[in-house]
């Protein structure tokens, strides 16, 4: 039997500092393997996430309509976005859709796990959480096609039923003060399951001594609710609020296949502009740049989340 | 080795590695074959199994050397399928043969991407096909497929908007489908006289009903009210084709080397009083809010009897029998008159890439397509009509014999008996007038904006565009 500590092996070839029948070695050994593990994931990150982030933050200084060669153009994508009223009236769509959609999904995601949590019979507790997880499943193009439909001002099923209550048609899709609203009702419908999901996760793993010192103390109800459970649940909202806010940005497929970004621009964002001016209008260098910019915005409101979030956040 | 050792994983890599080169090599002599073989990449919709294999067929029986491999790009409307492709194109893919209405042909064209088809038409022997096809197909299909005097695609279909009547619903408010004549007061009396609300005002059954979008729209009715959303002027050239094909045909006339649209109109008097119309219209609750898309929810609403009328061309009549409306149950009438009754269509077809490794192969692919036998297999034009035949001989009336409309003669005379017929404004930069288009008319038909507002700003971006795409694109 070989002591750990020996030195034999494949002595000084080029795999020496590998191969040594150490500690070290060994150590060094377990390291790459762990890196071999790593490398088909950092190999699809590389090529498919970052690389292209670097590709476009390269074209952002070029005009590129792929038919022909770039031309380097300095800033003058960058100043042209600013200049864009499709791109801020995106920014600010984009804005809204994020604040009303990232909203609601906690919010509901929140209450649906409260319920479920309470419920005592575990077959409910499972239809519960697998009916509200089941939407996340579906394509975001499924949703909207069918939601195109049921929130259809004269024909949709929605309105069908809000007119047997003595209810007015209401333009949910058609009217530029609703547009954006509906859309986010239905993005939060859509993955308030994902939300959901995580509040339950937290719920169930709550500290049963915390929540007994709290009732001791005469917390109940709301009071309980609000000075107990959610500063418990603060890691899960942070992070709910932090992914919803990332998917919130890019918002696409619910606005392009409902209304296109219409009725005029009420329902265009961010990504849609990019969409459109890169592969509609084949001007993929300012699609690039206004790709720079969704990509801070999303840098900037998850860092600035965390950092309002820091003193809120308690790990139990 | 003893049939009861186990496998160990050194043998498991061995065995893996010597089955691997097994394979490579058991693969060379197919490589071998394989190299005779010419593979063309034709882009298709991928409607049904395949819409274009009957196509390939044909050509794989005349040719067994030749394999033709789908690209399936699909899109809500052609400006995101010609999207779809250029995202291809950046990608650095490559297609040899791809699918294109009037409006990306003169994109691709444009840029050099299509390659002109004069030389081939021109320079094959078989000068009865070519003589035989265009004497088959209107001068203003082939026109709308050329670019600065060049042919990019024969045509394969067209759509002319043409006004489509559900006539179960005509016949509850004791209106006939009007005749060829009718005009646009005609027109407004009919949608006005079988919209039906209920006691709490709500439409019930609206009389009009159309989609935001370039073809169809409210584009019907720019063009009768005498306006355009740009100049229309002729291209030199072409005559190769029109002296060489359509010699004697008086509809070849005064044709020339495609259109330019070079200059934005959109606020025109003409094009503000059209928009004013159907605006009005939706204000009544004649017309539904106006949707974006390609009008598939209004053909359920048309098939449930929820509308009397909308803008369709030959594509709708097996949408609707398939939708399981019965042959009479619609009909089919010419554009109402207004100023003028000058109609709008948009035709399609296949174009060759410039940078096709084998071109000679892809042309024969594109001419099979538009051969006789091409149009009998085709699925878009059997066992239904699902968009109407570019050639005249397919679009006659036993081609609707089985699903309808009674008036299917209005879909070519609507290019044969109106000379003044023209394509939708397709310059090369569609894609963003399409997007400028759609948008101002969502703001006037949302109540953001009075039309007279909206085609001012729509004028203003039009201009800005043309001013930053025009120039690439035109000779002097």
């Amino acid at each position: 039997m070989k002591s750990p500590t020996t030195t034999t092996g494949v002595g000084g070839g080029p795999w020496h500092w590998l191969m040594q029948d150490t500690m070290e070695g060994l150590r060094r050994r377990r390291a790459l393997l762990g890196y071999l593990f790593l490398l088909p994931t950092l190999l699809g990150i590389f090529v498919f996430t970052a690389g292209p982030v670097f590709v476009s933050f390269g074209l952002s200084f070029f005009q590129w309509n792929i038919f022909k060669p770039p031309d380097f153009i300095g800033l003058e994508n960058f100043e042209r976005l600013l200049e864009d009223r499709r791109v801020i009236i995106g920014l600010v769509n984009t804005l809204k859709f994020t604040v009303l959609a990232v909203t609601s999904q906690v919010a509901i995601g929140l209450i649906l796990a409260l319920a479920v949590h309470r419920i005592n019979r575990i077959w409910l507790r499972y239809y519960f959480r697998t009916a509200f997880f089941l939407p996340l499943l579906m394509s975001g193009a499924s949703v909207a096609v069918f939601m195109g439909y049921i929130f259809h001002k004269e024909f949709g099923p929605l309105n069908y039923y809000l007119t047997l209550l003595g209810i007015p048609q209401i333009p949910w899709l058609t009217s530029s003060d609703l547009v954006m609203i509906s859309i986010a009702i239905i993005s939060a419908w859509r993955n308030m399951g994902f939300t959901f999901l995580i509040f339950l996760g937290g719920l169930s793993n709550l500290s049963q001594e915390v929540l007994d010192a709290a009732d001791v103390d005469g917390a109940q109800g709301l009071r309980r609710l609000w000075s107990v459970t959610i500063p418990l649940l603060s890691p899960q909202i942070l992070f709910a609020m932090v992914t919803g806010v990332i998917g919130a940005l890019q918002v696409f497929d619910e606005p392009y296949i409902m209304t296109r970004g219409g009725p005029g621009n009420a329902s265009r964002t961010l990504v849609m502009v990019m969409y459109e001016h890169a592969f509609k209008h084949i001007e993929f260098g300012y699609g690039s740049a206004i790709a720079i910019v969704v990509f801070l915005m999303i840098l900037v409101m998850a860092i600035v989340q965390m950092w309002l979030w820091r003193n809120r956040v308690f790990y139990q | 080795m003893s049939a009861d050792k186990k496998l160990s994983r050194r043998d498991l890599l061995k065995l893996a590695g010597a089955g691997s080169a097994g394979l490579v090599m058991s693969g060379l002599p197919v490589k071998v074959i394989a190299q005779d073989m010419v593979t063309i990449k034709v882009q298709t919709a991928g409607l049904g199994d395949n819409s274009l294999q009957p196509v390939a067929d044909i050509q794989m029986a005349r040719n067994p050397n030749v394999n033709v491999e789908w690209v399936v790009l699909t899109g809500i409307d052609h400006e995101e399928v010609a999207a779809k492709i250029l995202a291809l194109v950046a990608a650095g893919e490559s297609i040899d043969v791809g699918y294109a209405a009037t409006e990306a042909c003169q994109l691709f064209a444009g840029q050099g991407l299509a390659a002109p088809l004069d030389d081939r038409i021109t320079g094959d022997p078989d000068q009865d096909f070519w003589t035989d096809f265009f004497s088959d197909v209107h001068p203003s299909l082939v026109e709308a497929m050329m670019y600065e005097g060049s042919l990019y695609e024969p045509p394969r279909d067209f759509n002319a908007a043409n006004m489509y009547f559900n006539t179960n619903v005509l016949a509850e408010n004791g209106f006939d489908v009007p005749g060829p004549n009718w005009t646009k007061d005609d027109f407004v009396e009919i949608a006005r006289g079988t919209t039906k609300k209920d006691d709490a005002g709500n439409t019930e059954v609206f009389g009009y009903g159309w989609t935001n979008r370039l073809w169809g729209s409210w584009m019907p009715w720019i063009f009768v009210a005498g306006g355009n959303l740009y100049t229309e002027e002729r291209a030199p050239g072409g005559e190769w084709v029109w002296d060489g094909y359509y010699e004697g045909d008086m509809a070849a006339e005064g044709r020339g080397g495609g259109l330019r649209w070079q200059t934005p109109i959109a606020n025109s008097s003409e094009v503000v009083e059209a928009l004013e119309l159907v605006v009005d219209l939706w204000k009544e609750g004649v017309t539904p809010d106006i949707g974006m898309g390609t009008g598939q929810t209004l053909t359920g609403f048309y098939a449930t009897g929820k509308l009397t009328m909308t803008p369709a061309g030959g594509f709708w009549a097996g949408r609707l029998a398939n939708e399981g409306m019965e042959k009479g149950d619609f009909d089919v009438q010419l554009w109402p008159a207004w100023r003028n009754q000058k109609h709008q269509f948009g035709t399609g077809g296949h174009w060759l890439s410039n940078t096709s490794n084998a071109p000679d192969e892809a042309w024969e692919f594109m001419k099979i397509e538009v051969s006789h036998e091409g149009f009998q297999s085709s699925i878009f034009f059997n066992p239904v009509i699902i968009t109407t035949p570019a050639r005249r001989s397919y679009s006659q009336k036993d081609a609707y014999e089985s699903t309808g409309p009674a008036n299917s003669d209005v879909f070519y005379d609507t290019l044969d008996e109106h000379p003044s017929t023209a394509p939708i404004p397709a310059p090369p930069w569609s894609n963003p007038m399409t997007t400028i288009f759609t948008t101002y008319t969502g703001f006037a038909t949302s109540g953001e904006m009075e039309p007279q507002q909206a085609l001012d700003e729509m004028q203003a971006e039009l201009e800005s565009l043309t001013n930053r795409e025009g120039r690439k694109y035109y000779q002097e």
